[in-house]
C-alpha cells in the first residue's frame, strides 16, 4: 500500500493517541467521522471575537474557530496547539515557541510568527480591552525570530507561561486584523481552528463546519456543530431528553438530578476549583480586624454548606481558593465550626454583644444569594446579625464589586494556583476585591512563579494557603463540581474542570445519533 | 370617518411615542450601569473607558444625547448594540417578525376556538356546556403561562414526544418544522386569551340576545341560526375587536415568558436579555418599537370597528 503524507500523519497520530490513552480507548472505540452535533448553551454568543469573549458560550465558539499556542488538558497541563514545542532560559524570563508549519487561516492565508506577535500585542494593549490582558502572564515583549519562531520576554520569571498561553482569550488572529479593524471579528471569524464559521445569530444559533485544512488531518471528526441558545434551563433539559440536542454545556444540580437515570443520557461531573466567596473589605471596619473575619469563618459548618449550596455536588472549602483540583496542592488544616471560639474572638475584638452587618449578593448566579442566607443563619449562633441584600448583577458590578465591605463573589477555576492568587489575592491582583495586602503572601506567590520543581512549588503554595487561612481576607466555604450532560451517542467528550474548555475537536457521534440535514 | 379624525389619531400616536421615547430614555439614564463599562468589561483601563465615553457621546448633556438618539431613530438608525456590536434596528425588526408570526398564529387559533366557545356558552346559558366553558375560562385566566408551558412541555414533548419541546426554526429554513415548533407556544399563549375572549363573546351575546330587535327578528319567523349569526353575533363581536386589539399588544409585550421558555428569538426575549446585560440601545429601541406596534394595533382596531358598525362616527 502506498503511504502518502496524510495517511502517514493520521497513523502516527493514531499511534500516539493509542500510547497515551489505552484505558479510555478500550471503551471509546474508533471515532466515526461525520454528523452534526447540537450543543445547548444557556447564554447568547454575543461576540465571536476570541480575544474579547467573556462568557463560556463565547469561549466555546472561539475554541471551535481559533487556535492558541498551547492547550490545557483536563489535568491542567499545557499541550501543543499551534506551537509544536517550547523552551525557556534557566531564569524562566525568556521563552521560545516553535510554530507548526503549513497552518493556514480559514481564508487561506498562512499563519506565521507575525500573526502571533500581532495577536499578543493586541491582547496586551490596554486600549483593546481584552479580558485576557491580566491572564496571559507577565509578558513584556513578543518578537518574531523567524516565520516559525516566537520569543516572549517576561518582566519576571514565570514558570506557568505555557499554561497561561492556553487562556481562553489568548487566541491567534490574523495580523492584518489585529493591527487593522480589530472589532470586525465581533461578528465574523477568520481563525486556524478545527471548524469554520457558517452562520451567526447571536441570540439563537451559531453554525460551524469542519475545516478541511485543519493542521491535524485526523480531526475534527464532526462535520458540523450547531450552538443553540436556550435561555430557559428547563428547556435545555427537555431538548436533551427529546434527543433534539446532544449535550448541555453546564447543568445545575437540580437538572442534573432530573436527568439521572434517564435512558440515553450520560451525566458528566468533574470536581473543580469553582467557588463562591464572602469578601471582606479588609480596609473597612469592622472587617479590618482579622479577629472579626476569623470569628465569622468559625461559625460556618462547611459540610452543611456543601449540602445546602451544591446539593452535595461539591467539596468543603477552607478559606483559600485552592483545592485538590489544582496542581501543586497540599491541604492545610481544615477549619471547623467553633462557636465558643468565635464568640471569644468577637469579645477580644471589642464586640462582646455581637455585631450587625449588611451582606450584599448579586442575583446572578442564584447561588450567591443562597450562600448569603446560609451564612446569615449560621452566624446568628455567635451573635452576629447579618442583613442580606440582593441586587441585579449590573448594579452589583457598578456599586459593590471591588468596593464593598462585605459581599459575595463567584469565580471559575483558574488553571494554576498562581492564576487564582494573582487574579484575586496578591496586593497587585487585577481584581483585589478584598484590598488584602500581605507582603509575605505576595513574596511566596512570586517565589513560586520562578520555580519549576513541583515539590518546591507545592511547599510554597502551601505556605501561602496557610497565611490566607489564618488571616481570612475572604471566606470560602465550599467548592462546586461542574456538571453537564450528554446523549450516549456523543463520544469522547467530557466536562473540563475549568468549565470554560470543551475540546470538541475530539468528539464524535455514533451511528445511533439522529441524522440532521446540513 | 373624516380625514381630520385620521390625522388627529395619527398625531396622537406620534405624541404617545414621543412621550414613550422620553420616558425610556430617562429611565435608561438612571439605570445603575455605565454603558462604556458594559461594552469594554470590568478589565478596561480608565483611559480606554474615557475614550469610549467620548466616542459614544456619553459626556454630552443628556438633552443632546436624547436629540442625537431620536434623530437617529427618525432616520431609521437605532444605534449599535453594546453587547454584540451589531446594528440594533435590523436585529430587533427580525425579532419583531418572529414575534408577529407567533402573534398571528395565536390570534387565528384563539379566535377559531374562543368565538364558538362563547357562542355555545351564550346559547346554552346555565347548562352544562356553559359551565364547561366557564370552567375552562377560569382555569385559563388563573394559570400563568409559565405553569401551562411547563405542563404542556412535560406532557406533549417529554412524555408523549409528539412535538419538539423548545426551539424555533425559521419558516424559510423548513416550513414543517417551523409549524411543529410553534404549536406548543401558540397553544400555551392562546389558553389565557381564549378564556378572555370567549367570556367576552358570551356576555355580549347574552346581552344582545335579550334585546328587542332580536325578539323582533324571531317573531318575524327568521330561522334561529340566522338570527344568531346575522343579527346577534355581528353586534356581539364588535366589543370583542377592542379586546383582541388589546391582546395583540399583550402578545407582543407579554409573551416574554413564553419566548423565554420556548427559546423563541422574538422581541420579548431580545428585550429581556438586553435588560439583563444593560444593553441600553436595544432596550430603548425595543420599548419604542413595542409601543409603536401597540398603538398601531389599537388604531387598526378602531378603524375596523368603524368599518363594521356604520353607526359609529368618529370626528
Amino acid at each position: 500500500m502506498p503511504l502518502n503524507r496524510r495517511a502517514f500523519l493520521s497513523s502516527t497520530v493514531a499511534l500516539a493517541a493509542l500510547a497515551g490513552t489505552l484505558p479510555s480507548l478500550a471503551r471509546a472505540a474508533t471515532p466515526e467521522a461525520g454528523g452534526t452535533l447540537r450543543v445547548a448553551l444557556d447564554q447568547a454568543v454575543s461576540v465571536l471575537h476570541p480575544q474579547l469573549s467573556r462568557v463560556n458560550p463565547e469561549y466555546l465558539a472561539a475554541e471551535l474557530l481559533y487556535s492558541s499556542l498551547t492547550r490545557l488538558t483536563r489535568d491542567m497541563q499545557a499541550e501543543p496547539d499551534l506551537a509544536s514545542d517550547w523552551t525557556s532560559n534557566d531564569a524562566l524570563t525568556e521563552w521560545t515557541f516553535t510554530l507548526r508549519s503549513g497552518v493556514t487561516f480559514h481564508d487561506g492565508a498562512p499563519c506565521t510568527a507575525e500573526d502571533v506577535v500581532a495577536s499578543f500585542t493586541a491582547i496586551l494593549d490596554p486600549d483593546m480591552a481584552s479580558p485576557g490582558r491580566n491572564n496571559v502572564g507577565p509578558i513584556e515583549t513578543v518578537e518574531a525570530i523567524d516565520p516559525h519562531t516566537v520569543k516572549f520576554t517576561l518582566s519576571t520569571a514565570y514558570a506557568d507561561l505555557p499554561v497561561a498561553l492556553a487562556y481562553n482569550n489568548a487566541r491567534i488572529i490574523p495580523a492584518s486584523v489585529a493591527t487593522g479593524d480589530y472589532a470586525s471579528l465581533r461578528g465574523m471569524a477568520n481563525g486556524t481552528g478545527p471548524f469554520r464559521l457558517v452562520s451567526y445569530e447571536p441570540d439563537r444559533l451559531v453554525v460551524v463546519e469542519k475545516n478541511p485544512d485543519y493542521y491535524d488531518p485526523a480531526r475534527p471528526h464532526l462535520d458540523r456543530v450547531e450552538l443553540r441558545v436556550f435561555p430557559d434551563l428547563g428547556a435545555q433539559v427537555s431538548a436533551l431528553l427529546a434527543g433534539d440536542i446532544d449535550m448541555i454545556a453546564t447543568v445545575d444540580a437540580n437538572d442534573y438530578m432530573r436527568l439521572d437515570g434517564q435512558d440515553g443520557i450520560d451525566l458528566l461531573r468533574a470536581a473543580s476549583g469553582q467557588f463562591c466567596n464572602v469578601n471582606f473589605g479588609t480596609d473597612i471596619a469592622p472587617f479590618d480586624d482579622p479577629r472579626v473575619r476569623q470569628a465569622l469563618a468559625l461559625t460556618v459548618d462547611r459540610g452543611t454548606m456543601v449540602d445546602f449550596m451544591t446539593e452535595g455536588f461539591g467539596t468543603k472549602g477552607n478559606d483559600t481558593p485552592l483545592n485538590a483540583s489544582y496542581p501543586y496542592f497540599k491541604p492545610v488544616e481544615q477549619r471547623e465550626k467553633d462557636i465558643a471560639k468565635a464568640k471569644a474572638l468577637l469579645t477580644e475584638a471589642g464586640f462582646p454583644n455581637g455585631l450587625e452587618a449588611e451582606l450584599i449578593a448579586s442575583d446572578r448566579p442564584a447561588i450567591r444569594g443562597k450562600l448569603a442566607v446560609a451564612l446569615r443563619e449560621m452566624a446568628k449562633e455567635a451573635g452576629i446579625t447579618i442583613n442580606v441584600t440582593t441586587m441585579p448583577h449590573a448594579t452589583y458590578l457598578e456599586q459593590v464589586w471591588k468596593k464593598g465591605a462585605f459581599y459575595i463573589g463567584f469565580y471559575n477555576m483558574q488553571p494554576t494556583p498562581d492564576g487564582i492568587f494573582k487574579l484575586l489575592f496578591t496586593s497587585d491582583a487585577a481584581w483585589n476585591e478584598t484590598r488584602w495586602n500581605n507582603p509575605d503572601f505576595d513574596a511566596l506567590v512570586d517565589k513560586a512563579r520562578a520555580v519549576t520543581d513541583p515539590a518546591t512549588r507545592t511547599d510554597l503554595y502551601t505556605q501561602a494557603q496557610a497565611l490566607m487561612n489564618a488571616d481570612v481576607p475572604a471566606l470560602i466555604p465550599a467548592f462546586f463540581d461542574v456538571l453537564g450532560a450528554k446523549r450516549t451517542w456523543l463520544r469522547d467528550y467530557d466536562i473540563h474542570p475549568r468549565a470554560s474548555l470543551y475540546r470538541l475537536d475530539h468528539a464524535w457521534l455514533t451511528a445511533e445519533a439522529p441524522t440532521r440535514a446540513g | 370617518m373624516s380625514a381630520s379624525y385620521l390625522l388627529k389619531r395619527l398625531g396622537l400616536i406620534c405624541y404617545t411615542l414621543i412621550i414613550v421615547s422620553l420616558l425610556v430614555f430617562g429611565i435608561t439614564q438612571v439605570l445603575p450601569a455605565d454603558a462604556a463599562v458594559m461594552m469594554l468589561g470590568e478589565n478596561a483601563t480608565p483611559e480606554a473607558l474615557s475614550a469610549l465615553r467620548a466616542q459614544m457621546g456619553l459626556n454630552d448633556p443628556i438633552w443632546m444625547q436624547y436629540l442625537h438618539w431620536i434623530g437617529g431613530v427618525l432616520r431609521g438608525d437605532f444605534g449599535t448594540s453594546l453587547r454584540t456590536g451589531q446594528p440594533v434596528g435590523p436585529t430587533l425588526l427580525s425579532a419583531l417578525g418572529t414575534s408577529l408570526q407567533l402573534t398571528v398564529l395565536t390570534l387565528l387559533f384563539m379566535l377559531m376556538l374562543a368565538i364558538p366557545m362563547g357562542i355555545v356558552a351564550a346559547v346554552r346559558r346555565g347548562r352544562i356546556a356553559d359551565l364547561a366553558v366557564s370552567l375552562v375560562s377560569y382555569i385559563g385566566v388563573s394559570l400563568p403561562e409559565f405553569v401551562t408551558a411547563t405542563i404542556a412541555v412535560l406532557l406533549v414533548a417529554d412524555w408523549w414526544q409528539l412535538l419538539p419541546p423548545v426551539g424555533y426554526v425559521p419558516f424559510s429554513e423548513d416550513p414543517a418544522e417551523w409549524l411543529r415548533h410553534l404549536v406548543l407556544p401558540v397553544v400555551v399563549v392562546s389558553f389565557i386569551l381564549i378564556a378572555h375572549v370567549s367570556r367576552m363573546v358570551r356576555s355580549e351575546l347574552v346581552d344582545v340576545l335579550q334585546t328587542d330587535y332580536i325578539r323582533a327578528a324571531r317573531l318575524k319567523g327568521l330561522r334561529p341560526r340566522r338570527v344568531l349569526i346575522r343579527h346577534g353575533l355581528r353586534n356581539a363581536l364588535l366589543p370583542t375587536i377592542t379586546i383582541v386589539a388589546l391582546d395583540v399588544g399583550y402578545l407582543l409585550g407579554g409573551v416574554i415568558v413564553v419566548e423565554e421558555i420556548f427559546s423563541i428569538p422574538g422581541i420579548g426575549r431580545s428585550l429581556m436579555s438586553a435588560v439583563q446585560s444593560r444593553d441600553l440601545p436595544v432596550i430603548q429601541a425595543g420599548v419604542l418599537i413595542m409601543a409603536a406596534t401597540y398603538s398601531i394595533a389599537n388604531f387598526a382596531a378602531d378603524l375596523l370597528y368603524a368599518w363594521l358598525d356604520k353607526r359609529i362616527q368618529y370626528d
